[in-house]
């Protein structure tokens, strides 16, 4: 191989991992859970067409079944109204026209969306002739006549050859190609031990002693152990152990070599080399990861060209195996043509065997003679006699399925029966065709935006009922800046309704600070940020001035602690002697400890806790916040906190950006969030979404502690925001999953304002009660109608629960976003499904700072919403399963039990309750503002125009709301603006476990 | 009898007995259709904790009258079957040895009950599950409890099936039926030891009491020896040790706590307490207690080379509970057994709650273990074998289901090729003759039956159909006209009085 063919390749297989990178799991190891769109490769194109071409590519289901959909039609959550909307949306032409004489293309689509085109299996056919009133079914019989003279011809072999042949490299492998030919996978041979390999290479401090071959690289290290294998005598491939001793050093030698083996189109590549990475996407997707993130891992080099070219050796090794086993002798990929085009019998047969309408005796011989055919040759007229019994079933099968689905038209579009009888065959054909003209893909999207809609209708309709009662407390006692995150919805409206004189607001959960956070008992810094933000300060938590003997005790007995509750977990698992010896020390109070956590958890973590910091002692600590040198900071070499400089700005950006300017009241609370859960391995999935999965208190406690410095307060004054010295900032950290709350620096607040703070923690941590009360309602396990405390031990029963694998709900349900003042919101129900956003549009003439908010919470929001879209509608491949038999793997990532592919995705508990939407952002500012900021931010752009999220706009000054459709520019919203009215939140949720339409809460300061 | 009654040990079968009442009952609930929905979930639940905790309280009761008085030791509750001179009994064992495990065996098994009631809350699978966890504490209890080995092989295979069922419990998987299939199939052939066993103890010792299997000496040492091999077999297949590990390795697919219970605490060690329990049948032959010794080792060398490489924690923890199980079974060969079993309950009580926290071990966990030794460290040909696990499921396929599979087929070949088509189908017939469509045969009963029906009816055909005048008829006529007067003749009275006579004579 001359150096001169090697460059292009090299920079060609560049171009290949970018695209990869698109298409595989993006999936950061499970410890840095970040939400991320799933699709996020396939961005660049429309919603509707990049889930078709994803479909294609991934074979998943990109929307709920249609009978789901149904479902929801027949429970009122889908309106009549709402699918003639959504087809009217999805731009389905002429919908008033009439195909048949009487009937619009609109009644025959909606017929056809209500009853459905799915066709019952030939076998269940023939079975409801026989057993039920099917064979007496006027319209089916009257339709199969008609049809019965329209048989269409069965495809024939080679033409199907052809298309399944073409499918190689697009979306097949040949070991697809051949499963589907022979029933037998060939990856399943080497699967369970690729995957050891691979885990092994990945791992990233599991496994005690690694391939001694490792740092070479993953193709010599499994190399090295493939040459010893001796599982290639034992699977009858011994020649497979020379090839591969025999194999060039140069891995790219090894791809190039291979792939041309496999296909003599260099065109085809690419595909070909995506396809096969997508049989085992988990894997794949972490291996990619980690070449793109050489910092993520522990050193061990891991290039996706290995990879590649041990999957390329691998397929060509073992398709070689099975086609020498398929042809009874040596037989090359490319004679694969020959050799079917030489026995059509055999193909249709091969072929038939997966189609759903071969009867299940044809099937059970066709599958037998596969079955035979594997292991030794078969003669020609066994597959040509069976071939004779399938090929004349072929035809008649599609006017079945033809049938079947006009007789449930005619139902659905209310035909009697005279006017069904007088139906002919040309008028039948065209119902037919105007039915079945949108594709499989089209009616799911139709269906999703008439769910969709709904929704909209019902939030629209509140935000316009709302307009008239908007109010905000005029002088208020406290004033609270929340994470934008919808499960804060909650909090924020029990505070409010709690405490009418409370102003909330929301932002993204990092306020405004991104930092590296080392916090004292923290070895190695993390980054409290957004993923896309590298953050280019450090701030360190340290103890109190005076308490060093004490940090120094806290430490050692801190780690001596850890150290033994290492050791003995590692030990009892991987000591000869200690193993043994520690299991002994340990049964007993493990024993202690799981009778005590699996019959009161709440006491059990309290008790733990407490024991614990009386063990280690507790440190008063402060904040390591002011630089005491300006240094040119980079990500790799972080400034050690903030210069004043700095600080002001930040505060002022971020203050300036929720509309926080001017009447301050005397505490403004910077409360973060995080969650705390045991036995979790996505535990990050619930945390804050805007700190990269990390709890957001430091930024809140940074934040505070920087707007109450008097050199910033100057700062600020001389901008032109002054906060006036009866305004204090406080900080607190908000758990979602037992809704308790962590204060800080309290004890730094001076007297004077001790009775507000008083009387904010009794009204939080009340509203958090209350909030707790409401989370209940939809979790089965939770005591119904409970009070606020008995819900709120509840939560800290769960919380502390080694058995609880729903801890909490995370961001399920999550449908909307509001960008704007409290006002436009305050006192809605809003049932914990909508990101609230402050920001003051008067404030804003021309859309820099919307603009900033959008960029930043745009693709939060749109990441959150689409991973649980695409959790929900496919769990089994965009989701990662059931928890239950999550086995941690490589500290990466989690398997389905001790050999599967590597699952990405939220586990189903997560989304089990989730109604999949895509996110519709409302903001509160004018339709041309929001156009300007679209024409000059591209991600914005790609996001809206491509139908990623939904855009609406509320005018600041009068109740009106237009939605942005890409197509037709901007739409005015009008319909009802009614809405029920409770007293209380608590009116309109007790009782209720399913999900609940906006209501009007008077208590909520409307 | 009615001594038992009144002692709490009398009531011991409960243990077992309750846990099955439950299974009826949650089983009979799901047959019914009584458990669709989130709302059947808490009774199915509370109904099999109830279960395991009556019999923790009830074991504890009698722990502690054993504690006060002294176990009661091995006592007969009722007649099961017999034959000839062996019989087979309800009996029950409580002495120090099985009440200790009972009892702490019975308290695993109510936590476990516990924490999954919320860990498997909405699966689909819920009732199947606890059903299935429920059915294998009976087992467990009873293999523990029994007074004899019969009874303890029922528990046994109770045992089997539950592990089956939920490795399997993803049944929608063919990676889960199937390594659910390999594990079952290979403690079959741990099975198969211990019916060896129980037959041979049937026929030379009278009996599967385990008081009368500790009295073996009676017999000679080469019968002694078989007897004890196989029972060995069963507790080394039931525990994973060599050869028979591959199974354990295999049967992580079921959900965590299923994986904790089964693999790591409880029914691991099943085979350590055959062991124990057979301990003075074990002294008797050192040479099996050397073999045991063997086995440990290198089992435990073996699970501890395959830990060392393991990438995910559910598979590393399976080779650390192999691991010192293995350590279990060399302390018996070497005839430490209280060690034994005092290893054995320290064991199950940690690995529980190691195998329950497994998903927590990101939060547990800060650094990777120590490498092994360098000379370990650098040897690539003892990695591949470690990685690869000895290739035990390998060889097992190559040694054992490859050629079962090709059996099945020549077996299969055979019946299509010769004995399908010697013995017919129904509704393959084809008709015997082309004129007569009706009459249609397959195999050689079905053409041997056509044949016979064609001659019935030629007879019938020429004999009966061919009209008036055929001899047929005319034979009949006579032989009707010959009746005729015999039977006008025995009507008249004299015949009729000599046959009254001829009649008593008979009777005289």
């Amino acid at each position: 191989m001359s150096a001169e063919h090697e460059l292009p390749l090299r920079k060609r297989l560049a171009h290949w991992l970018d695209h990869l990178a698109h298409v595989l799991p993006g999936q950061a190891p499970i410890r840095d859970f970040v939400h991320h769109n799933t699709l996020h490769g396939f961005q660049h194109q429309p919603f509707g067409e990049a889930l078709s071409a994803a479909r294609a590519l991934i074979g998943a289901n990109m929307y709920w079944p249609e009978a789901k959909f149904r479902a929801c039609l027949a429970s009122g959550r889908i309106g009549d109204d709402d699918l003639a909307a959504a087809l009217a949306d999805l731009g389905v032409a002429d919908l008033d026209a009439q195909p048949v004489r009487g009937v619009t293309r609109l009644a025959i689509l909606l017929a056809s969306l209500k009853v459905g085109m799915e066709v019952p299996e030939a076998a269940r056919q023939n079975w409801l002739r026989r057993e039920t009133a099917l064979a007496g079914d006027a319209a089916f019989s009257h339709f199969t006549r008609l049809l019965a003279a329209d048989r269409g011809l069965p495809p024939v072999a080679g033409a199907r050859w052809a298309e399944l042949r073409a499918r190689i490299g697009k979306t097949w492998t040949w070991r697809s190609l051949l499963e589907y030919l022979s029933g037998e996978d060939v990856l399943e041979r080497v699967r369970t031990i690729l995957q050891r390999h691979l885990a092994a290479h990945l791992d990233l401090g599991l496994a005690a002693w690694r391939n001694p071959a490792q740092e070479q690289g993953f193709f010599a290290a499994w190399r090295a152990s493939a040459g010893l294998d001796l599982v290639w005598e034992m699977d009858e491939l011994p020649n497979v152990r020379d090839e591969i001793l025999h194999l060039p050093d140069s891995p790219l030698d090894v791809l190039l070599e291979e792939l041309s083996l496999l296909l003599p189109d260099q065109s085809q590549w690419y595909g070909y080399l995506q396809c096969l990475c997508l049989e085992l996407p988990g894997w794949s997707g972490m291996f990619l990861w980690r070449d793109r993130h050489p910092g993520g891992g522990d050193g061990t080099p891991v290039a996706m060209l290995d990879y590649l070219a041990v999957r390329v050796v691998l397929e060509r090794l073992l398709t070689d195996d099975l086609l020498r086993r398929l042809g009874g002798g040596p037989m090359s990929l490319s004679e694969l043509d020959e050799h079917f085009a030489a026995r059509p019998e055999e193909f249709l047969v091969r072929d038939a065997l997966h189609q759903a309408w071969l009867p299940e005796s044809l099937h059970s011989r066709a599958a037998h003679l596969l079955e035979r055919a594997r292991n030794e040759p078969v003669e020609t007229d066994a597959w040509r006699h069976l071939a004779a019994s399938i090929a004349p079933l072929m035809a008649g099968e599609q006017a079945a399925m033809s049938a079947w689905q006009l007789a449930g038209l005619s139902r659905g579009l209310g035909l009697t029966w005279a006017e069904t009888a007088a139906l002919n065959q040309e008028e039948a054909l065209a119902l037919h065709d105007c039915a079945s003209e949108l594709s499989p893909m089209q009616r799911g999207q139709a269906w999703l935006l008439a769910y969709e809609r709904h929704y909209r209708e019902q939030l629209f309709s509140a935000l316009t009922a709302i307009h008239p009662h908007q109010s905000t407390p005029v002088a208020p006692s406290a004033q609270v800046v929340m994470c934008m995150d919808d499960r804060e919805e909650g909090t924020r409206r029990h505070l409010e309704e709690i405490a009418p004189t409370v102003a909330t607001y929301g932002a993204a959960g990092f306020f405004g600070v991104p930092i590296y956070w080392q916090g004292l008992d923290d070895s190695v810094p993390t980054a409290l940020c957004p993923v896309a933000v590298r953050p280019t300060h450090l701030v360190r938590e340290q103890g109190e001035p005076g308490t060093e003997i004490l940090q120094a005790r806290h430490a050692v007995r801190r780690e001596r602690r850890l150290r033994w509750r290492e050791s003995i977990y590692q030990a009892t698992r991987r000591r000869f002697v200690a193993g043994p010896l520690l299991t002994a020390v340990a049964a007993l109070p493990a024993l202690a400890a799981q009778t005590a956590v699996i019959l009161a958890p709440a006491w059990f973590g309290a008790r733990m806790r407490a024991w614990r910091e009386r063990h280690d002692g507790v440190i008063a600590t402060r904040l390591a916040l002011t630089a005491e040198e300006v240094v040119a900071a980079s990500p790799e070499q972080p400034q050690h906190g903030l210069s004043d400089a700095e600080q002001i700005e930040r505060v002022e950006a971020f203050l300036r950006s929720i509309g926080l300017c001017s009447n301050f009241a005397p505490l403004v609370l910077i409360f973060g969030h995080g969650s705390v859960s045991r036995n979790n391995p996505h535990l990050a999935a619930y945390d804050c979404g805007a700190c990269s999965g990390k709890h957001g208190g430091p930024n809140a406690r940074v934040f505070a502690a920087m707007a109450n410095r008097a050199a910033v307060r100057d700062g600020l004054a001389a901008r032109g925001l002054l906060i006036p010295a009866s305004c204090r900032f406080i900080a607190a950290e908000h758990n979602t999953c037992d809704d308790g709350i962590a204060w800080y620096d309290l004890e730094t607040v001076p007297p004077d304002f001790q009775p507000a703070v008083d009387t904010l923690v009794a009204q939080l941590a009340e509203a958090c009660r209350a909030h707790a009360a409401e989370r209940c309602r939809r979790l089965l396990s939770a005591p119904r109608r409970p009070t606020p405390w008995q819900a709120r031990r509840h939560m800290q029963g769960r919380a502390g629960d080694i058995s609880q694998a729903r801890p909490e709900l995370g961001h399920a349900t999550n449908a909307a976003a509001f960008v704007g003042r409290r006002g436009m919101s305050r006192g809605l129900f809003l049932d914990r499904r909508v990101f609230l956003i402050s920001y003051d549009p008067t404030s804003d003439d021309d859309g820099r700072l919307l603009e900033d908010i959008l960029l930043s919470t745009g693709p939060v929001g749109a990441g959150i919403a689409l991973e649980y879209y695409f959790s929900s509608v496919d769990n089994e491949r965009f989701g990662c399963a059931s928890k239950i038999t999550h086995n941690i793997t490589g500290l990466f990532g989690v398997m389905e039990g001790a050999d599967s592919d590597l699952r990405t995705g939220l586990p189903w508990q997560m989304v089990e309750i989730h109604e999949p939407m895509r996110l519709l952002m409302v903001v509160e500012q004018s339709t041309a503002l929001l156009m300007a900021i679209l024409e000059r931010q591209p991600a914005l752009r790609e996001l809206v125009d491509n139908e990623w999220i939904v855009l609406a706009s509320k005018s600041p000054l009068s109740a009106a709301i237009e939605r942005y459709c890409p197509r037709r520019g901007w739409l005015p919203w009008s319909g009802p603006a009614v809405l029920p009215t409770v007293a209380r939140s608590h009116d309109w949720f007790a009782g209720e476990s399913a999900p609940l339409a906006p209501a009007l809460v008077l208590g909520g300061g409307a | 009898m009615i001594s038992w009654l009144v002692q709490p040990s009398g009531w011991v079968w409960l243990v077992p007995a309750l846990p099955l009442l439950a299974v009826v009952v949650n089983a009979g609930r799901v047959l019914l259709g009584r458990c669709d929905g989130d709302g059947a979930e808490p009774l199915t639940a509370r109904l099999a904790s109830l279960a395991a905790l009556a019999g923790l309280a009830l074991l504890l009761v009698i722990d502690g009258l054993a504690l006060a008085n002294g176990a009661p030791g091995h006592f007969r509750l009722a007649h099961w079957f017999g034959s000839g001179n062996w019989e087979a009994s309800f009996s029950f064992m409580l002495d120090p040895l099985s009440l200790t495990l009972s009892t702490l065996i019975a308290l695993i098994g109510w936590l476990v009950i516990r924490f999954s009631s919320n860990y498997l809350h909405r699966e689909a699978g819920f009732h199947r599950f606890f059903i299935v966890l429920t059915f294998f504490q009976a087992g467990i209890q009873l293999v523990l409890l029994a007074g004899n080995g019969l009874l303890a092989f029922v528990g046994w295979e109770m045992c089997g099936i539950s592990s089956f069922l939920l490795i399997a419990y993803g049944w929608h998987r063919p990676l889960a039926t199937g390594h659910a299939l390999f594990a079952f199939m290979t403690n079959r052939a741990g099975d198969a030891g211990f019916l060896l066993a129980l037959g041979l103890a049937a026929t030379w010792l009278g009996g599967f009491e385990w008081t009368a299997l500790a009295r073996a000496s009676q017999i000679s040492v080469v019968d002694d020896r078989l007897l004890v091999i196989g029972f060995v077999i069963a507790a080394l297949a039931k525990s994973a040790q060599l050869p028979f590990t591959a199974w354990i390795t295999k049967a992580l697919e079921g959900p965590t706590p299923s994986s904790a219970v089964f693999y790591g605490a409880v029914m691991v060690h099943a085979g350590v307490y055959l062991m124990l329990r057979l301990e003075p049948l074990l002294v008797q032959v050192p040479d099996v207690m050397f073999g045991l010794v063997v086995v440990g080792t290198l089992t435990a060398i073996y699970a501890w080379l395959c830990g060392l490489v393991q990438t995910d924690v559910k598979s590393a923890l399976v080779f650390a509970t192999v691991f010192q199980v293995s350590l279990m079974f060399v302390a018996i060969g070497l005839g430490w057994t209280t060690l034994a079993l005092v290893h054995l309950c320290l064991h199950a009580a940690w690995r529980l709650w190691h195998f329950l926290l497994a998903p927590s071990w990101l939060a547990v966990t800060r650094q990777r273990p120590d490498p092994p030794p360098a000379w370990l460290r650098c040897n690539q040909l003892l990695y591949t074998i470690a990685l690869q696990r000895l290739w035990l499921d390998k060889l097992s396929e190559t040694l054992f289901t490859l050629p079962t599979l090709s059996f099945a087929r020549d077996l299969r070949a055979l019946e299509e090729q010769f004995i399908d088509p010697a013995i017919g189908q129904p509704g393959l017939g084809r008709a015997v003759h082309d004129d007569r469509s009706l009459v249609t045969a397959d195999g050689w009963p079905g053409h041997a039956l056509a044949s016979l029906s064609e001659l019935l009816q030629r007879i019938e055909y020429r004999l009966l159909l061919r009209g008036r005048g055929g001899t047929a008829e005319k034979l009949m006529h006579r032989a009707g006209a010959y009746l005729q007067t015999l039977e006008n003749l025995l009507e008249q009275p004299r015949y009729l009085m000599m046959a009254v006579m001829a009649t008593f004579v008979v009777i005289l």
